[in-house]
């Protein structure tokens, strides 16, 4: 009998993967695959293939794995910008192909180059998980490729920056200033923090700057517990920060295990009482999840929210929501928000040679999506507005959406004395 | 005790049936999402904790009558592949009528919040579930142990040749034993989802502990599910007290260690 387990979890893992994936997704996998298939049977060699006429974009999005569910999303939003643009930019076509990295670090390098050496494609945005976009970062240095990301590690513009890798989220000091400042202007008492952190690289980092940020503040962090990522059983978690009797509980983590942990606060009876700030958020996509009496006293930092005030955005948000229903959230706003950077850089280079892109890429400056962004040239981090939200209580929302207020907007970049990125390097 | 319900339903089936039931997870999550909408409908969480758990039965009771029982001779790999399928057709047909987004479900107003027990806060509404899970377990361990039927339901896992040579309906007693798992199944689903929301994949996590339950309480040992239930749940909380990080590996730790020395399970025979 005793390998029956083993046998079980390994069934169960599938299992999982497999559910993970709706029919939608399915059917996009289908149509990559029948691309793939098809440029792979007509065995070109790869010079008549990699015509300079076309511009090749690769959209490296997760189809199936831990991301499954977001990489259709981020489809969403990297078509919508290339659409704005008549799939053209500098009078040529634009190409725009996608691959599945399945949320794994082998994968994705490898479809990645697949895409690089077979399809000719010289600028790739994504994926999802910080820690697989590390990885195929080594891949744009190799293949001299252009690479934009958006993520919560700190390394892509720090301690691992290269020429061709680009971050678009905020700097997870960024992050933590915006959160932290904010939140003590509105709740001075609450000096007693306790801290639910998802145990992985962007966890820890943005643990850190909280605690660095807290300090000028006088804040006392009387607990801070790690969890797995994919942690579904918060109880435990909770039971310990409830006798921690904190003043505020701040979570550092993201989607599903947000979601679990902000429900599970609310079952313990911390929240309304104790305020609840989740760091990092998703916006939008996490907090329809949470029904308006979790959501109450609860305040939030995110990459985006569907509220701001932007022309941009307004317009953005205004045709994503006639499309899908929805309003977008960070992901497939990420998504869009980099490829009209990409673009951008195109039209300012007035070339699609890497070299030149880069070089337009860096130092610039567009008042797009969320507002005034720079892209320093010096470490490739995107510096640009953080947002906090403050939740709404269920009498005040005026419609099902109306899920927070945009209280705050931060852009405090990393100082000098923490910045892991020396040298860009050359090409 | 939600731990002890799940192992006990499936340890039921797995033993009277004698079929690893890959679906167990995946009716827990209908429980939850009947549960969820049995309560829009009839805008009682109570009616709706009664109705959900019988509309799981009821489904296992189909699941039994048109497909698991043409595979009673067809081996374990055909009910394996039966099972499993069937959980993946569940788990679709939850994102088609419920959607893939998760959902948020409240407890009833008369159970939210939290109590002060002085060292720490626990929510009420897990003390409910504590209580109420405790019950039933007691409630099927009676069934099986005083009634007649639960008497021929253990006298099946014993010896099924010997129940249906004393003429009694050995197919019917394995429909029965199926919807009444899949009842426990639900119930614990519908309890659950107050408390840990609601995702289509949420069978899944599920489903690995209920085998660790019943392979840890031997194979079709209906006390020693119990018992075993009990045990995971108190190694976890008692971990989580003192090593956080630790507790969702101390189920697999505990199981691990048990089948080591003992390899037919606690309780287990075979």
């Amino acid at each position: 009998m005793g390998s029956v387990p083993i046998f079980f979890d390994t069934l169960a893992q599938a299992y999982t993967r497999e559910t993970a994936m709706s029919n939608q997704k399915r059917r996009d996998i289908l149509k990559v695959g029948a691309i793939g298939a098809a440029a792979a049977g007509l065995g070109f060699p790869s010079i008549i293939r990699a015509q300079p006429k076309e511009i090749v974009i690769l959209g490296l999005w997760d189809q199936t794995g831990a991301f499954a569910d977001v990489g259709p999303l981020n489809d969403r939003g990297m078509r919508m910008a290339l659409e704005e643009r008549g799939m053209k930019v500098l009078g040529k076509p634009i190409k725009y192909i996608t691959r599945d990295g399945a949320t794994q670090a082998g994968t994705s390098t490898r479809r990645a180059e697949e895409a690089i050496d077979g399809e000719g494609a010289r600028f790739m945005i994504g994926p999802w998980s910080s820690g697989v976009a590390l990885a195929v970062s080594e891949v744009a240095k190799r293949k001299k490729v252009v690479h934009l990301f958006s993520g919560g590690t700190e390394d892509i513009s720090g301690s691992r920056c290269h020429r061709y890798s680009f971050q678009w989220a905020a700097s997870p000091y960024t992050a933590a200033k915006t959160v932290v400042d904010n939140f003590m202007k509105a709740n001075p008492k609450a000096k007693r923090w306790h801290l639910l952190v998802a145990d992985y690289a962007f966890g820890w980092s943005v643990e850190k700057y909280i605690k660095e940020v807290g300090k000028a503040h006088g804040i006392e962090f009387v607990g801070a517990d790690r969890h797995p990522l994919g942690e579904r059983e918060f109880s435990n978690y909770v039971q310990k920060a409830a006798a921690n009797r904190p003043d505020a509980v701040a979570m550092i983590n993201f989607g599903g295990d947000a979601v679990a942990g902000a429900r599970e606060i609310f079952n313990f009876g911390l929240t309304p009482k104790v305020p609840l700030i989740m760091s990092w958020s998703s916006g939008v996509e996490e907090l329809i999840q949470l029904s308006p009496e979790i959501r109450e006293n609860m305040w939030v930092g995110t990459n985006f929210y569907y509220t701001a005030d932007t022309p941009v955005a307004k317009a953005f948000v205004k045709s994503y929501q006639a499309k899908f229903k929805t309003p977008p959230g960070y992901a497939p706003s990420a998504a869009y928000s980099m490829t009209r950077m990409l673009l951008a850089a195109f039209d300012k280079a007035k070339s699609d040679d890497v070299q030149a892109v880069i070089k337009a890429l860096e130092g610039l400056e567009v008042n797009d999506l969320l507002g005034k962004m720079r892209v320093d040239g010096a470490t490739h981090q995107t510096l640009r507005p953080y947002f906090f939200l403050r939740c709404k209580p269920k009498k005040a929302m005026k419609h099902d959406l109306d899920l927070a207020d945009i209280v705050a907007t931060g852009d405090t970049p990393l100082p000098k004395q923490y910045a892991a990125c020396k040298d860009i390097g050359g090409f | 005790m939600l731990y002890a319900l799940m192992g006990l339903g499936l340890s039921l089936i797995t033993g009277i049936l004698n079929i690893p039931n890959f679906a167990h997870g995946a009716l827990f999550a209908v429980g939850a999402y009947l549960l969820v909408s049995a309560v829009g409908i009839l805008g009682n969480f109570w009616l709706g904790l009664i109705v959900a758990p019988l509309g799981v039965a009821l489904l296992g009771l189909l699941i039994e009558w048109a497909g698991v029982r043409r595979l009673y001779a067809a081996g374990h790999d055909y009910q394996l592949l039966f099972t499993f399928g069937l959980a993946l057709i569940l788990n679709e047909l939850i994102i088609v009528i419920w959607g893939p987004v998760g959902i948020s479900h409240l407890p009833p107003a008369l159970l939210r919040g939290g109590v002060d027990l002085g060292f720490t806060f626990y929510p009420k509404y897990r003390l409910f579930v504590m209580v109420m899970a405790g019950l039933l377990v007691v409630a099927t361990w009676l069934f099986l142990e005083k009634t007649r039927y639960g008497a021929i339901m253990r006298a099946g896992i014993e010896n099924k040749e010997m129940v249906s040579l004393l003429g009694i309906d050995i197919h019917k007693l394995f429909t029965v034993a199926f919807a009444l798992g899949a009842y426990l199944a639900g119930i614990a689903g519908a309890l659950t989802a107050p408390i840990r929301g609601l995702s289509p994949g949420m069978g899944v996590d599920m489903l690995g502990i209920a085998f660790v339950v019943v392979a840890l309480g031997g194979l079709g040992n209906l006390l020693g599910a119990i018992a075993a239930g009990l045990l995971i749940g108190v190694a976890q909380a008692v971990v989580a007290a003192y090593w956080t990080e630790a507790s969702t590996a101390v189920i697999f730790a505990v199981m691990a260690a048990v089948l080591l020395v003992r390899p037919q399970g606690l309780f287990g025979i075979r």
